[in-house]
């Protein structure tokens, strides 16, 4: 009977929150939310919607300390994880943020694979994806750039040793140096290939948005397409595959798995690939 | 006349333009055979340079095409028309307009502007002779005021030009 009570009280403290929340009054919602967490601690709801209002306000440990225990009342809330996602990347813990992002990720898309929810966190992860990466191979440029020097150095003081020993040097002596130094280079150029940005093959690519696939569908005629462009192709432009021009009804669009995993193994390599159009 | 006309157009999506960059970059790596296109930083208006392909009327002739792009696109076809003065040709009006099905009813998203490029030339190399549609007057009087050639109710009922 009491926690009943309780709970009613919790829900209208809750609705305050919301109405707050809508308002922009985010410290009066915060003031809510926790109030109703003391009457009913185990909704997630409550949990995440302080959250929210804490990532209003940019107070990245408070939304880690609620979404964390969001996670722990439920452990599938796409919410929950998004937000706690985006508040380890503040602290810059990279993988860790990355990880959460990607079962937000996962989750929202078996919820509702075209909500808006998806697009804006497949936004943040490859944001996030790209930065980690920019850190990481700005890092691997500069061991490899001063590794060269050091090898350079090596060999020309190894040159010089030999100058200083015999009497005439000889011109093969001279060219084998330049060899030896040329090849080098070559070895150091290959090395950095790995974090060079190329193209993404077009068999990784929608005919429509002409990015990498995110969510690849198949279409009736074999073709493959990212699931948000053929959707909005089939209710704007007509109900006909776009390359073949075969007509399709929307539900026989079926997920292509094998090139989903094509373009995470692809984006495991080359993580530059990441980066949006803008 | 025809080219200063510019139709009222909000800006392009965020959609358009990440798919127009990633246009721009495989056109400047890869452009299509007979077009160049001076690369401005007006990404929703293109203006290409055509040569006539070798071998037919339209050889070592050059028109500019003129290209401008929807908030919606791909998911709205672009506008294209040639710049005065357009080639003489039994699908063109002399005010620039295209008589083309794949830039009205027949667009799909799944085609760019090269690929538009690549039918406006093979529509050009075809042609037999170097005249105006038998409707070219009335036309383009109804045309007045720029009207964009997306509003006309074109009848393609020829399909061997």
């Amino acid at each position: 009977m009491v926690t009943g009570v309780a709970s009613a009280m919790a829900e209208r403290l809750k609705e305050d929150g919301n109405n707050c929340f809508k308002k922009e009054r985010f410290g009066a919602a915060i003031d809510a939310y926790t109030e109703a967490i003391a009457l009913s601690p185990n909704v997630p709801t409550y949990w995440t919607n302080r959250a929210l209002c804490h990532m209003k306000r940019k107070d990245w440990t408070k939304v880690e300390e609620d979404c964390r225990k969001a996670i722990q009342l439920v452990h599938n809330s796409v919410k929950a994880h998004y937000m706690l996602g985006l508040a380890l990347l503040e602290k810059k813990e990279y993988t860790s943020g990355v990880k959460e992002l990607q079962r937000a990720l996962d989750l929202g898309r078996g919820a509702n694979p075209t909500g808006y929810m998806v697009e804006e966190i497949w936004e943040e992860l490859s944001k996030a994806k790209y930065m980690e990466w920019e850190l990481l191979s700005a890092r691997r440029s500069w061991e490899l750039s001063s590794l060269k020097e050091a090898c350079q150095a090596a060999l020309n003081e190894q040159r010089a040793l030999d100058m200083s020993r015999t009497e005439e040097s000889s011109h093969e002596d001279y060219i084998a140096h330049t060899d030896r130094l040329k090849s080098l280079e070559r070895v150091f150029e290959k090395a950095a290939e790995e974090d060079k940005p190329t193209e993404v093959p077009d068999y990784l690519c929608c005919n429509i948005t002409l990015e990498i696939f995110r969510d690849p569908v198949i279409s009736p005629s074999g073709v493959t397409y990212e699931r948000a462009a053929i959707l909005e192709h089939l209710m704007k432009v007509g109900k006909f595959d776009p390359i073949t021009r075969e007509k399709i009804d929307p539900s026989k669009l079926v997920p292509n798995l094998a090139i989903k995993e094509a373009v995470a193994a692809y984006l495991e390599k080359h993580v530059w690939a990441y980066k949006m159009g803008c | 006349m025809t080219s200063s006309s510019a139709p009222s157009r909000k800006a392009l999506s965020k959609i358009a333009t990440n798919r127009l960059q990633k246009e721009l970059v495989e056109w400047q790596m890869n452009p299509p055979t007979g077009f160049k296109h001076k690369v401005t930083d007006n990404l929703q208006r293109w203006v290409i340079e055509v040569i006539g392909a070798p071998g037919t009327l339209y050889a070592n002739d050059t028109y500019q095409l003129q290209v401008d792009f929807p908030e919606h696109y791909p998911m709205e076809s672009p506008q294209v028309i040639f710049l005065h003065p357009a080639p003489l040709h039994p699908h063109i009006y002399s005010n620039g307009h295209i008589c083309l099905d794949i830039l009205y009813d027949s667009w799909s998203p799944a085609m760019t502007v090269s690929s538009i490029c690549i039918s406006i030339l093979s529509m050009l190399s075809s042609s037999t002779e170097k005249q105006r549609p038998p409707d070219n007057d009335r036309y383009v009087k109804n045309c007045k005021n720029g009207r964009s050639p997306k509003e006309t109710r074109w009848w393609f009922h020829d399909d061997k030009v």
